[in-house]
């Protein structure tokens, strides 16, 4: 952290010895379009997957709760593609968003859909790497929210139905507000980790075309890593570690009473 | 009357219930289904349009393939190696601090856990730069010590285990000592078959944690011979190379299969940790 912070401070290229220039790394940070092209892509990101992954599994985790038959199975079948590696789901992605013999656009056509050049059409390309980003994220979110409303009594359901509430008012007026915490806390969660997307991104677009896939984290990669600037990507890193640090402060203030840590 | 009326209607929710889940674990699944099957295709099935889900025949020629292809049993060797070596030592160091953090009391212990704890908030990509420092000023770079090293602790391990630890009752190591036991005694023979659910919950995250990495190993290797798994993946995508989609599909089902297999004997132990500890793996 603090090797962070003064490398962020200096211009260097790890060849020739650091330079101090003070601030000037944030400056030409906030300066860069890149930067805030790449702030916009990772925006756009997490505020399409996070709500997306959390409804989707709201709903299937409210049905896994009602007594079916088979639950064990259920809940490995949910969580398969949530342990799969990420370079492995993405690579199985670019698979089936192949344009011309692709599943997906084959299953397009059938809504008369023309072969979309999913990665290769800026407009579509973040689109793709969300639809892994959201298969990947609904196992872990089922699971804990399954978790949360097997934590809540019967006797409230019971009480309920006792006053006549029918089943949508009992999910909607009982279910999410009883969950809200749990809902909160993988909101939080998911958040920060899709704040750092880059493998999804790495393996299915190498953050094109024209940069419309490129994150703060792939952005950091680059800067980092292909074109040597450590100082200047160290200040990526510390602008990409205080958004995440207001989103971890935010869990800590109301997320507590959920995890029994 | 109207209780048999009730009952069907209930039996009539639940089976639709039944039948919208299975359609969409089907539909879930669906990519992985496909990977595997496309991996038992033959290169010219892969072109057919529209897709079929099986090709003409059964074939293991894209395992075969990929196995001599690149080098790739020496990419899994090195993630299994990696993988086991971070998993056990991290059993290993956690559970050390984590003993000490919970039964012996010392000066500033609380303090020290918290700073601990505190770097768990800290996000990989933000330290990614002094590591990579740090590791190439050691000399490590195309190392198993980059590989490994650094991902040989984490806080959230003797976090775990210091909770874990905390509920097994005083009298127990008391008594230990009393019989002439000694601390590390104490915890190999006293805490670790107790332990034993902790210890494998962080053995197993451990293990995910490190076959799923990616980004460290993209930037502490170059050499052919120090790729992992993961990274020997991401380069078949490589349109320039010749490989075809069922030899890279042979390849992911390598690299995926371990975990999978790993996941059906371990999962309830993998699910509940995730319940309990609220950890995304």
């Amino acid at each position: 952290m603090g090797v962070a912070l003064v490398t962020s401070l200096h211009k260097w290229n790890l060849l020739s010895p650091m330079r101090f220039v003070g601030l000037r790394n944030y400056v030409a940070l906030f300066k860069a379009p890149d930067f805030w092209n790449a702030l916009r892509v990772t925006i756009v990101y997490v505020v399409g997957i996070v709500p997306t992954a959390l409804v989707i599994s709201i709903v299937v985790a409210i049905l896994l709760n009602e007594r079916i038959l088979g639950l064990p199975f259920f809940r490995i079948m949910v969580y398969l593609p949530a342990i799969t590696p990420m370079a492995a789901a993405a690579l199985i992605f670019v698979h089936l968003l192949e344009p011309d013999f692709g599943l997906i656009n084959y299953v397009l056509s059938f809504f008369g859909i023309p072969k979309l050049r999913w990665l290769n059409d800026p407009g579509l390309a973040l689109l793709a790497v969300m639809m892994v980003g959201v298969w990947k994220d609904i196992g872990y979110n089922a699971i804990i929210v399954l978790a949360g409303l097997q934590s809540i009594p019967g006797v409230y359901y019971d009480a309920a139905r006792i006053d006549g509430a029918n089943r949508v008012q009992i999910v909607g007026r009982i279910t999410l507000p009883l969950l809200s915490p749990v809902i909160f806390f993988i909101a939080v969660v998911q958040v920060i980790a899709s704040l750092q997307v880059f493998t999804s991104i790495k393996v299915m677009t190498s953050g094109g075309p024209a940069g419309a896939t490129e994150s703060i984290p792939y952005y950091l990669y680059n800067n980092a890593f292909r074109y040597s600037n450590m100082g200047y990507a160290s200040a990526v890193a510390l602008v990409l570690f205080v958004i995440i640090f207001v989103f971890t402060m935010l869990q800590f203030r109301f997320g507590e009473r959920k995890v029994h840590y | 009357m109207q209780l048999m009326e009730e009952k069907r209607l209930r039996l009539v929710r639940v089976v639709l219930i039944q039948l919208f889940l299975l359609a969409f674990v089907l539909v879930l699944n669906v990519p992985f289904v496909w990977m595997v099957t496309t991996s038992l295709k033959i290169r010219k099935d892969v072109f057919i349009y529209p897709p079929q889900l099986f090709g003409s025949q059964l074939s293991f020629k894209g395992y075969a393939y990929v196995w001599t292809f690149v080098p790739f049993a020496r990419y899994l060797l090195n993630s299994l190696f990696i993988s086991t070596a971070v998993g056990v030592s991290r059993v290993i160091l956690a559970s050390l601090a984590a003993y000490a953090f919970a039964k012996i009391p010392f000066a500033g212990s609380r303090q020290v856990f918290y700073i601990f704890l505190g770097t768990m908030m800290i996000p990989f990509e933000v330290i990614v730069i002094p590591n990579y420092i740090i590791v190439k000023a050691l000399g490590w770079l195309d190392t198993y010590y980059a590989l490994i090293v650094p991902l040989s602790i984490r806080a959230f391990s003797i976090f775990l285990l210091r909770q874990f630890f905390l509920q097994i009752p005083r009298e127990l190591d008391d008594a230990a000592e009393m019989d002439g036991a000694g601390r590390l005694r104490c915890l190999f023979t006293i805490m670790y078959p107790l332990a034993r659910p902790a210890l494998l919950t962080v053995c197993l995250y451990s293990f995910l944690e490190s076959w799923n990495s990616f980004f460290w190993p993209l930037v502490v290797t170059n050499k052919d011979t120090m790729r992992v798994v993961q990274i020997g993946l991401s380069a078949l995508a490589d349109p320039t190379i010749s490989i075809q989609w069922n030899e890279i599909c042979a390849a992911i089902a390598l690299a995926t299969l371990p975990i999978v297999v790993m996941f059906f004997f371990v999962q309830k132990y993998f699910l509940e940790g995730i319940t309990i500890t609220g950890m995304k793996a």
